[in-house]
């Protein structure tokens, strides 16, 4: 099992490329005319579409950070980065980077974790598992207001399921709504609970890829289940792990639903996402500081995404 | 194919990007001149037809649709050349506010008129994007005269009309009868909050209650209820433009509250919808909004009585705020279309109709000349709280006319109430945050 790397030292030496490509510039076959006509007729309508809806908002969304601009009026002015000075030195910078850091961390490893162990459980050959898998990933689906209503009655502490089943052992239900730590106990809860069907069929597409015969030689050689599985499963799992890593950590940060039907306040549950909207649309109208908010999130998803293409991925095991 | 980064494709690249941002800067914003504005002057309307359809947003206040619905077909039997578009934008002020706002910022699809609550109404005002009614008022012939005087006063700056009422409450008391009868209380609301720390533990004593009186839910207004425990001891969140939530009377109101739930463990503290949990029998009293009455009414499984709000040690009356929402008109929107609102905020402000309204939601009538005869005989308690309407107050500028200083009480309220915090470094740090949210988006936008 090596990793293939691009421009491996085994590799032969590539031609030499500059003379053609100097020579066919303006001088395209019929062919190659063709086929680039076909490029564009596929692939303008998605990039028109893309550069409309998501580079033109961000370039658009990093002028405003520039802005002290009310939502709402007609007028602003230019502050250039007195937006992001105001953030990083505002008391609830610590809080909200502390809280994001948080919400990720526990939120991408619960349901990495949790989703391999349930991924690991519906792979043994025993009945029910086929209902298992759909029940598994169903919250993945559903929708995340209607998830967030459902939990909030569950945990709620006068009236909830979970209070109920308290008060029948004799015990008091904490204050998950009112309490700011709690609060972020209870949609970490809730959104691991919601993910981890996601990460448990990517998994278990993992887990059903992997080759039998190296698992029998293993078994052949005495290694007992936990040592197949650490020592053949998760190398071999690998490149699963990796690509849950990058999409739930973008997902994470960029979760949303949840805490807004939950924790309308955002107390204790402020995200940096989150922030950005009670900025601009919950309460203050800060149109130009919740636009900084969000071009710090989309340059820590970049920082992040980059680090992990750079350095994690040389951990991958590409079989 | 594949595509090499050479220097021509690079500099082609950045070129769109500088076109791009370019482009961003078209959109937006004007960055040019002061942001300093007081609002559109007043519209001549001469010789202006009105708009043969407009949209009004609501957030159907007190579940108001139906009722809303109704008015709008009556409207039209009498205007068949203006048609209503009812539309719900939004389940609560906030998120019709945030439509609002967001529709602003697009220049696009705004509508005639528009429910605005008592927090947002000032900022739409600051920001240029409601007209003035006073020409349309006179124009129209509205019967300002007939109006509940402090409900329309409550919308006026700048010697202007800003909007006019449509679904004003107060908060209210509301006490479980039966648990008042079984702790051997007077069938009545307490007139201080002391009387009633004298009552509360006989009530949790016999009630089986969780709490003998339960604060709203932070996330729903908390700073509009708790102005009247600030009032009753003599403090407020601000005096004019000074902010003084950190005067001792404040302080100490807040830690009364604090020692409710803590010390004297008689109270709590609503996750979700204090009317809500007073009707699921979780607590024997709690304040909540008129508009909660008839939701109230009928789902309790009990005796419900409501009364004034109570008083403090330094005042027992005139302790009450006003609060909740009222209709205004864009300003940009075409004047034909201004003109079809009003016609149809006049028609929806009418005596029969506030009345209509009212009888619904239990929202206070507007109108003086309202007939309620029949309203209160179905629901004898929304006199109490047309009655306490004399006794009312005007919010504290820091709560009405900041931007996000409810968010901000709300949160000191939660530091207080929920995490036992420091109440005077509390209100310390929230007077701080005040007066930096007024000198910042307030002050500068504020006729000299």
């Amino acid at each position: 099992m090596t990793r293939q790397l691009t421009g491996s030292p085994a590799a032969p030496a590539a031609p030499a490329q500059t003379v053609p490509a100097r020579q066919s510039r303006g001088r395209w076959s019929g062919r190659t005319r063709r086929d680039f006509f076909v490029f564009l007729a596929l692939a303008l309508p998605n990039l028109a579409l893309i550069a409309v809806f998501t580079y033109l908002p961000l370039i658009n969304n990093v002028y405003y950070s520039t802005l002290d601009w009310t939502l709402g009026s007609a007028s602003a002015t230019v502050v250039g980065i007195d937006n992001y000075i105001n953030f990083f030195t505002s008391s609830d910078a610590p809080q909200v980077l502390g809280t994001t850091a948080m919400f990720t961390v526990v939120t991408v490893g619960g349901s990495m974790v949790l989703g391999l162990l349930v991924a690991l459980a519906l792979n043994s050959k025993v009945r029910g598992t086929t209902f298992a898998r759909s029940a598994v990933f169903a919250p993945y689906v559903l929708s995340g207001v209607g998830v967030g209503l459902v939990w909030l009655f569950i945990f709620d502490p006068g009236y909830g399921v979970l209070s109920w089943l308290l008060r029948g052992i004799g015990q008091q239900s904490p204050q998950w709504i009112n309490d700011p730590q709690l609060a972020l106990v209870m949609v970490i809860i809730v959104y691991v609970w919601k993910n981890l069907g996601y990460c448990a069929v990517v998994y278990l597409a993992g887990l059903q890829s992997l080759p039998k015969d190296v698992m029998e030689a293993a078994s052949l050689d005495g290694a007992n289940g936990i040592r197949r599985f650490m020592s053949i499963s998760v190398p071999l799992l690998s490149p699963t792990t990796f690509f849950l890593l990058i999409t739930t950590m973008i997902s994470s940060l960029q979760a949303f639903d949840l805490i807004r039907i939950m924790t309308p306040l955002g107390n204790g549950t402020s995200t940096l996402i989150y922030e950005a909207y009670l900025q601009a649309f919950g309460a203050y109208n800060r149109a130009g500081y919740s636009a900084s908010i969000s071009v710090v999130l989309f340059a820590i998803l970049l920082i992040i995404t980059v680090l992990q293409l750079r350095f994690v991925e040389r951990k991958v095991h590409y079989s | 194919m594949a595509m090499n980064l050479d220097r021509r494709n690079f500099l082609g690249l950045a070129g769109l990007g500088v076109g791009a941002a370019a482009l961003a800067a078209c959109g937006g914003p004007s960055t040019g001149g002061s942001v300093a504005s007081s609002g559109p002057s007043d519209v001549d309307f001469t010789g202006v037809k009105p708009a043969g359809s407009f949209d009004f947003w609501t957030s159907h206040p007190g579940q108001s649709q139906s009722v809303e619905q109704s008015i709008i077909d009556k409207f039209q039997a009498k205007f068949p050349d203006i048609k209503v578009n009812l539309v719900t934008a939004g389940a609560n002020y906030e998120e019709i506010a945030q439509k609002f706002q967001t529709s602003q910022a697009a220049k696009s699809a705004l509508p005639g008129l528009v429910v605005l609550s008592d927090v947002w109404w000032f900022r739409y005002y600051t920001n240029g994007n409601i007209i003035p009614l006073d020409g349309l008022i006179k124009q129209l012939d509205f019967k300002i005269d007939d109006f509940q005087k402090s409900l329309v006063a409550d919308y006026q700056y700048a010697n202007k009309q800003w909007a006019l009422p449509y679904g004003r409450s107060t908060p209210l008391f509301y006490y479980n009868k039966d648990h008042f009868k079984a702790a051997g209380l007077p069938d009545r609301a307490p007139k201080t909050w002391q009387e009633f720390a004298d009552w509360a533990p006989k009530l949790q004593a016999s009630s089986g209650a969780k709490y003998a009186y339960i604060y709203p839910a932070l996330a729903g207004y908390a700073g509009w209820t708790l102005q009247n425990n600030l009032w009753g001891w003599g403090g407020s969140w601000s005096n004019g433009w000074t902010f003084n939530c950190d005067s001792t009377e404040s302080v100490a109101a807040l830690q009364w509250a604090q020692d409710s739930i803590y010390k004297d463990k008689w109270a709590g503290v609503s996750s979700k919808s204090a009317a809500d949990d007073f009707a699921a029998g979780i607590t024997s009293t709690t304040i909540s909004s008129t508009g909660d009455l008839l939701g109230v009414l009928k789902s309790a499984k009990f005796n419900v009585g409501v009364g004034y709000m109570p008083g403090g040690p330094k005042a027992e009356t005139n302790v009450c705020p006003t609060g909740g929402a009222g209709l205004g008109i864009p300003s940009g929107v075409s004047k034909e279309v201004q003109l079809a609102a009003a016609t149809f905020l006049k028609f929806m402000t009418e005596p029969e109709n506030t009345a209509a309204f009212s009888a619904a939601t239990g929202y206070m009538p507007t109108r003086l000349s309202a007939d309620m005869t029949a309203v209160l005989a179905k629901t004898p308690q929304i006199k109490t709280a047309m009655d306490q309407l004399a006794v009312t107050k005007v919010q504290d500028n820091a709560r009405v006319f900041l931007p996000g200083a409810d968010q901000e009480m709300a949160k000191a309220a939660a530091k207080i109430l929920t995490q036992q915090g420091d109440v005077k470094a509390t209100m310390t740090d929230l007077k701080a945050t005040l007066d930096s949210i007024y000198t910042k988006d307030v002050k500068p936008k504020l006729k000299s």
